[in-house]
C-alpha cells in the first residue's frame, strides 16, 4: 500500500514523528492519569466503605425487613447485620450506660475489627465479629465496669463472657456522635438479653457488598422504596470528615488533569500545523505529478489513521506503564497496595488520540486536500492555514476533550475562558511590549537592537508564541502553586497532632479537670465549647413541620435536634462568607452548606426551641466550616445571651498520641458521664488520601512539565525556518555569530520572560479562583511565582531557542540559505 | 482523440482577484505547440511567462478561453480529471527542483510511478537515475545533494512518468553555467531520445536558443513566436 510506504520513508524526516510523538504524548498523560486517578478513587471508595464495614448499608429505625435481605441475595450480595442499641452493661462492680451493637458472625463486610487483650492496648485486626456468648467491651467501659477479659458481664437478662477489648469497630468509626463506652456481642444473644423492648430507640443496619452493578441495581431498587425512617448510605454519604477530603482530593486530581489535557491539546495543536504545513508544497509536487485530489485525499487520510493506530496504541501502552510506575512508587512510599487499574478505562485514551486528530489535525490536513499544484509555481498560492474557523474547530476539541475528561461542564469552561483571557491579554500586553521594545531601540546595530525588531516584524507569529509559551507556563505554575500551596494549607489543616479524640458531655466544672489531666501529659486541647440542645422548628415565622411535609425531603437542618453553641470568635477552621460575627451581634450564624439546602440569607429568621422556649433569631452571618479539621464544629452559632440561660455541656477534641492513650484513658475512668470518641482512624486515612494526593500531583506535574519542555521544543522549532534564513540573510551582510547569538538570545528571552510574567499573572488569578471557589480555602499571594515564571520561561526558551537555532551560526550561510 | 497538436490555446486571458481591482495576468493568448517541438517562452518579469506554464499544463485554469492539451479541454476538466491528465501527458522540472525532502533520490524519481501503481517504478528509476548520471547517488537525500545533482534527480523523476509533454519552470534558474549546461543538456537529449514535447520558461539566452521556437511574452500577451532559423 502507497500510503503504508510513503508513511515508512516519510517517518525519517522528523515531521511524521513530531505529530506521532504528540499523539502518543496526549494519549499516555491522559490515559496515565485517568487510569491512576481511577485507582486512587477505588481505593478511596475501598477506604471509606472500611469506614462503613460494607459497601452500602441500609439503615432503619425499624428491624430489617426480610423483602430488603432476599433482594440483596437475589441480586448475589453479601449481606450481614448490625443492631446498635444503647443498653445499661452490669458486672460486679457496677453498671454503666453503654453504646452496644449486636453483629452477625460475618460482619464487618468491608475492613476489621481492632482488638486487644490487653487494656488500652494499640490492637490487632481480626476479621470476625464475636461468637456467641462473647462480648467485647471497650477498654474504657472495662475500666469503668472494674473487669477483665474472662470475666463476665450482664447484658439484659444474659450474661457473657469479655474474650477480647474493643480498640475500632470498623462500622462506627464514622458515626461522630455516638456517646457512651462500647461494646459489641454476637447478634445471636441480642434476643436472649430481652433489652430490645417496643419503644426502644434501636438503629437497624443491613450492611451489603458485592460487585458494582449488583449494588447499584439494588440502589436503583431500593432508594424509591426507602420507608420513613430508612436511610441508605453509601461510602459518599460516610463520615463527613472522609467525605470532603475525598472529594477534595478528586478535585485536585481532576485538575491536574485536565491541565493536563490541556498541555496534550497545544502539543497535539502545534504538531499537527508544523506537519501540515511541511506537507504544503510535497501535496502540491505531488499533484503535479498526476495525484489527484481523491487520490491525495485517500494517501493523507490513510496515513493519518496509520498514525492514530500506531499513536494511540503506543500512547495507552505507555499510559499504563506511566501509572504503573506512579502506583508502584506510591505503593513503597504509603504501604498500601491500590486496586488494579481497569483496561476498560482506556477508552477514555482512544477518545483523546480521536478528537485530537479530528480537532486538531484533520481540519488543518483537509486543506491539503485544496492546495493548488499551481503552489509549485507561485508560492503566493499557499492555502491559509491560520484562521479563525481552526482556531474554533480546535479550541471546541479542546473543550469537548475537557468534558469528556471531567464529566462536567464547569471546569473545562474555566480553562477556556481562561486560555481565551489569556489570549487577549497576549494581544494587548504584548502588541504593547514588543512595540514599545522596538520603539526604544531602533536600528540594527546590536544584537538588541536586532532580536527586538524581530519580535516586532514577526508581530502575529511571536504573539501566537508568545500564547503558546505561556499557557505551558501558566499550566506548569498552577500545578507548582497548587501542590507547593493549596495541598500544604490542607496538610497544615490536618497536621500530624490533628484531634483525634472527641470529649462529649463534660459538665461545666470538670472542663477545668480535664484540662489539668491533659496539661500534665502534655496533651493539647482544643477550645472547649458549650453545647445546648435545641431544634429549628420555624423559618421566617413559618412553622417548618409545614414546609417539609415528607421525610426524606427535610433538610438536615430540620430533620433532628442539633448542638447549639455560642462563640464570640470565628474558629480557625471557619470562614466567614457574608455578615457579621462576633459578641455583640445579636443573631446567629448559621454554616454555608445548610443554609444553602434551605436557601437561607443572612436576614432570615429562624425560629429555634431550646428547652421548651421559642427563640425568633436572625440570621447576621453565614460560615464555611472545614469539617476535615477534625475540630468540634456547628452549623448554628447563637449569642451567649441566650444561651447562657440553659445548662450546657461542653465538647472539646484533644490529640492524644500513642504513648499517653492508656494513660489519659485510665484517667478518664473517674469522669463516667464522660464520653470519648476516637476518631484517629478517620484522621489517619485522611492523612493517608493527601498523601496519597500529593504524591501523585508531585508525579502528574513532573509529568506535565517534561511534556511542557516537548512542547516548547515543538513550538521553536516551528518558527525556526524565518528565523533561520534571517540569521543566514545577517551572516551573508557580515554580522558576526555573537551579533546573531546576541539578537536570538534578545528575541527568545525576551519572549520566555514575557510569558513567563504573564503566565504567573494568569495562573496567579487562576489559583485565587481555585483557593477561594473550589477548594474553599483562603486565597494566599504566590511570590515563588512571580520568580519562577519570568526566570523558567527566560532561561528554557533560550536555551531551547539558541540549541534549536545553533545551525544558522555553524553551517555555512549558503548552504543555509539554499536547504531553506 | 489524438491530434499533432500538443498544445493549443484560444483566447486564453487569466485574471486575479486583487485589493483594488481584477488584474489581468495574461490576455486573449492563443497559439499552439505541436508534438515533439521544443518551446521557450521568454520575457521580463512579470509578464506572465509562469502563468502561461501553469495554466497550459493544467496546475490551474484560466478565468476566460479554452487550453487544450492532446485535446483535452482543461477549462472544462476538474482538478480530479486534469489531475488524472497529468500523470498520463505531463512531467516537471521547477526552479527549486521540488524534491521530496523525506525521500531518497531513488524514492523520488520512483514516485510517480508508484503513484500510477506501476509494479516496475524502481527499475525503470533506476534507469533514469543512470541516464543523468546519478547512479552512485540512489540513496542519497535531497539535502545530501548539490544543487545540480538535485536538478539532474528532478529530470529523472520528469522523464520515469514518459511524459508526452515536459514542462519546465526556470530549469537552470537556481544552478551555476556548468550545472545548467549539464541539465540542459539533459533536458534536451532525453527530449529527443523520447520525442517528448518541451516546453519552457527561461530567462536564460543560451537555452532559449536552443529551443526550436521561442515565444516573446510582456504584460500578459504574446508579442513575438520566432522559430529557430
Amino acid at each position: 500500500m502507497l500510503a503504508v510506504k510513503l508513511l515508512i520513508r516519510e517517518i525519517r524526516n522528523g515531521d511524521v514523528l513530531t505529530l506521532l510523538f504528540a499523539l502518543i504524548l496526549s494519549v499516555s498523560t491522559v490515559t496515565g492519569i485517568d487510569l491512576f486517578v481511577d485507582r486512587l478513587q477505588t481505593s478511596f471508595t475501598i477506604q471509606s466503605a472500611t469506614l462503613l464495614a460494607a459497601d452500602r448499608v441500609v439503615r432503619s429505625n425499624t428491624a430489617i425487613t426480610n423483602e430488603r435481605m432476599e433482594y440483596a441475595k437475589e441480586q448475589g450480595l453479601e449481606t450481614a447485620q448490625k443492631t446498635s442499641f444503647s443498653s445499661m452493661v452490669f458486672s460486679n462492680e457496677g453498671l454503666q450506660l453503654s453504646q452496644l451493637s449486636a453483629v452477625t458472625g460475618n460482619y464487618p463486610l468491608r475492613g476489621s475489627y481492632l482488638v486487644d487483650d490487653d487494656l488500652f492496648g494499640a490492637g490487632y485486626s481480626v476479621e470476625d465479629g464475636p461468637s456467641e456468648g462473647d462480648i467485647w467491651v471497650s477498654s474504657r467501659l472495662a475500666s469503668l465496669l472494674g473487669v477483665g477479659i474472662g470475666d463476665a458481664v450482664q447484658v439484659g437478662e444474659t450474661d457473657l463472657t469479655i474474650r477480647h477489648y474493643l480498640v475500632r469497630d470498623p462500622g462506627s468509626t464514622g458515626s461522630a456522635f455516638a456517646i457512651a463506652p462500647r461494646a459489641v456481642i454476637n447478634q445471636d444473644d441480642l434476643l436472649k438479653t430481652q433489652v430490645i423492648q417496643p419503644g426502644s430507640r434501636v438503629r437497624y443496619s443491613l450492611l451489603l457488598a458485592g460487585n458494582e452493578d449488583a449494588l447499584n441495581q439494588y440502589e436503583a431498587w431500593i432508594t424509591p422504596n426507602l420507608e420513613k425512617g430508612e436511610r441508605w448510605r453509601t461510602p459518599k454519604s460516610g463520615g463527613q470528615g472522609i467525605n470532603s477530603a475525598i472529594e477534595r482530593a478528586e478535585s485536585f486530581l481532576l485538575l491536574a488533569g485536565t491541565l493536563a489535557v490541556v498541555m496534550s491539546g497545544v502539543a497535539m495543536a502545534l504538531a499537527s500545523s508544523r506537519y501540515v504545513r511541511r506537507h504544503l508544497t510535497q501535496v502540491a509536487v505531488i499533484k503535479t505529478l498526476g495525484a489527484t485530489p481523491k487520490k491525495i485525499a485517500q494517501l493523507l487520510l490513510s496515513q493519518l489513521a496509520i498514525i492514530f493506530l500506531v499513536g494511540t496504541g503506543l500512547g495507552l501502552l505507555l499510559g499504563w506503564l506511566i501509572q504503573e510506575v506512579i502506583a508502584l512508587s506510591l505503593a513503597s512510599l504509603l504501604s498500601t497496595v491500590l486496586p488494579a487499574a481497569s483496561i476498560s478505562n482506556l477508552w477514555l485514551g482512544m477518545v483523546t488520540g480521536l478528537m485530537s486528530l479530528f480537532a486538531f489535525c484533520l481540519p488543518l490536513l483537509m486543506r491539503l486536500f485544496d492546495v493548488s499544484p499551481l503552489t509549485v509555481l507561485h508560492p503566493a498560492g499557499k492555502v491559509q492555514l491560520k484562521s479563525l474557523q481552526l482556531y474554533i474547530i480546535a479550541l471546541t476539541g479542546m473543550y469537548l476533550l475537557m468534558v469528556v475528561y471531567t464529566g462536567g461542564l464547569l471546569l473545562p469552561s474555566i480553562m477556556i475562558a481562561a486560555i481565551f483571557m489569556v489570549a487577549v491579554a497576549i494581544g494587548i500586553i504584548g502588541y504593547g511590549l514588543f512595540k514599545l521594545g522596538r520603539v526604544l531601540t531602533s536600528g540594527a546595530v546590536s544584537g538588541w537592537q536586532i532580536g527586538l525588531a524581530s519580535l516586532h516584524r514577526r508581530l502575529m507569529g511571536n504573539l501566537f508564541q508568545l500564547l503558546v509559551f505561556t499557557l505551558i507556563i501558566m499550566l506548569g505554575l498552577i500545578l507548582i502553586g497548587v501542590k507547593s500551596s493549596l495541598i500544604s494549607d490542607w496538610q497544615r489543616q490536618l497536621p500530624v497532632d490533628a484531634p483525634n479524640h472527641y470529649l462529649f458531655n463534660v459538665q461545666e466544672g470538670e472542663v477545668k479537670q480535664i484540662s489539668d489531666i491533659a496539661d500534665n501529659l502534655q496533651i493539647p486541647v482544643s477550645e472547649w465549647y458549650p453545647m445546648v440542645r435545641g431544634r429549628v422548628v420555624q423559618i421566617n415565622g413559618q412553622d417548618a413541620d409545614l414546609l417539609y411535609t415528607s421525610d426524606d425531603k427535610e433538610p438536615e437542618l430540620l430533620s433532628r435536634e442539633m448542638n447549639l453553641t455560642w462563640s464570640n470568635e470565628l474558629a480557625e477552621d471557619n470562614v466567614l462568607l457574608e455578615g457579621e460575627f462576633g459578641g455583640n451581634v445579636n443573631g446567629l450564624s448559621i454554616e454555608e452548606e445548610v443554609a444553602k439546602e434551605i436557601g437561607l440569607k443572612i436576614g432570615d429568621t429562624l425560629g429555634v426551641k431550646i428547652g421548651g422556649l421559642d427563640y425568633q433569631l436572625p440570621i447576621t452571618s453565614i460560615r464555611s466550616v472545614d469539617w476535615s479539621s477534625m475540630r468540634p464544629n456547628f452549623y448554628l452559632i447563637l449569642p451567649q445571651s441566650i444561651l447562657s440561660d440553659f445548662p450546657a455541656n461542653y465538647v472539646s477534641s484533644v490529640f492524644i498520641d500513642k504513648d499517653n492513650v492508656q494513660s489519659f484513658y485510665k484517667k478518664m475512668a473517674d469522669f463516667p458521664t464522660v464520653s470519648m470518641l476516637n476518631v484517629g482512624d478517620l484522621i489517619q486515612q485522611i492523612q493517608l488520601i493527601i498523601a496519597q494526593v500529593s504524591q501523585a500531583i508531585q508525579l502528574v506535574l513532573f509529568f506535565i512539565l517534561s511534556s511542557a519542555v516537548l512542547v516548547l521544543n515543538a513550538s521553536v522549532r516551528a518558527s525556526l525556518d524565518e528565523r533561520l534564513e534571517e540569521g543566514a540573510l545577517l551572516r551573508t551582510l557580515g554580522a558576526s555569530k555573537t551579533l546573531i547569538r546576541q539578537s536570538m538570545l534578545v528575541e527568545f528571552g525576551f519572549l520566555g520572560f514575557s510569558a513567563g510574567v504573564i503566565g504567573a499573572l494568569a495562573a496567579e488569578l487562576s489559583l485565587f479562583g481555585l483557593q477561594v471557589f473550589v477548594f474553599e480555602l483562603a486565597p494566599s499571594f504566590h511570590p515563588l511565582m512571580w520568580f519562577l515564571g519570568p526566570m523558567t520561561g527566560f532561561v528554557v526558551v533560550s536555551i531551547i531557542g539558541l540549541y534549536a537555532g545553533k545551525s544558522v551560526l555553524t553551517v555555512p550561510p549558503m548552504r543555509m540559505l539554499r536547504s531553506l | 482523440m489524438k491530434t499533432n497538436l500538443a498544445i493549443k490555446t484560444q483566447n486564453l486571458t487569466h485574471t486575479v482577484k486583487t485589493a483594488a481591482d481584477d488584474l489581468t495576468i495574461l490576455n486573449d493568448i492563443s497559439m499552439s505547440i505541436e508534438e515533439g517541438e521544443s518551446v521557450a517562452i521568454v520575457g521580463a518579469s512579470g509578464s506572465g511567462k509562469s502563468t502561461l506554464l501553469g495554466l497550459i499544463a493544467g496546475l490551474d485554469v484560466c478565468s476566460d478561453g479554452d487550453v487544450l492539451l492532446y485535446g483535452h479541454n482543461l477549462s472544462k476538466l476538474d482538478e480530479e480529471k486534469r489531475a488524472d491528465l497529468r500523470g498520463q501527458y505531463v512531467g516537471f522540472v521547477f526552479q527549486s527542483f521540488h524534491l521530496l525532502p523525506s525521500l531518497t533520490a531513488l524514492e523520488n524519481v520512483m514516485l510517480p510511478g508508484e503513484l500510477k501503481g506501476d509494479k516496475d517504478a524502481k527499475r525503470k528509476a533506476t534507469e533514469f537515475l543512470e541516464q543523468v548520471g546519478l547512479e552512485h547517488r540512489l540513496q542519497h537525500y535531497p539535502r545530501q545533494l548539490s544543487g545540480g545533482e538535485q536538478q539532474r534527480v528532478a529530470v529523472a523523476r520528469a522523464f520515469a512518468s514518459s511524459p508526452k509533454v515536459l514542462f519546465a519552470d526556470e530549469p537552470t534558474g537556481n544552478l551555476d553555467s556548468e550545472n545548467g549546461k549539464m541539465v540542459t543538456d539533459l533536458l534536451f537529449g532525453l527530449n529527443e531520445k523520447q520525442g517528448t514535447t518541451l516546453v519552457l520558461v527561461t530567462h536564460d539566452a543560451s537555452l532559449a536558443q536552443r529551443c526550436s521556437r521561442q515565444i516573446m511574452m510582456s504584460s500578459g500577451k504574446i508579442i513575438e513566436s520566432l522559430g529557430k532559423e
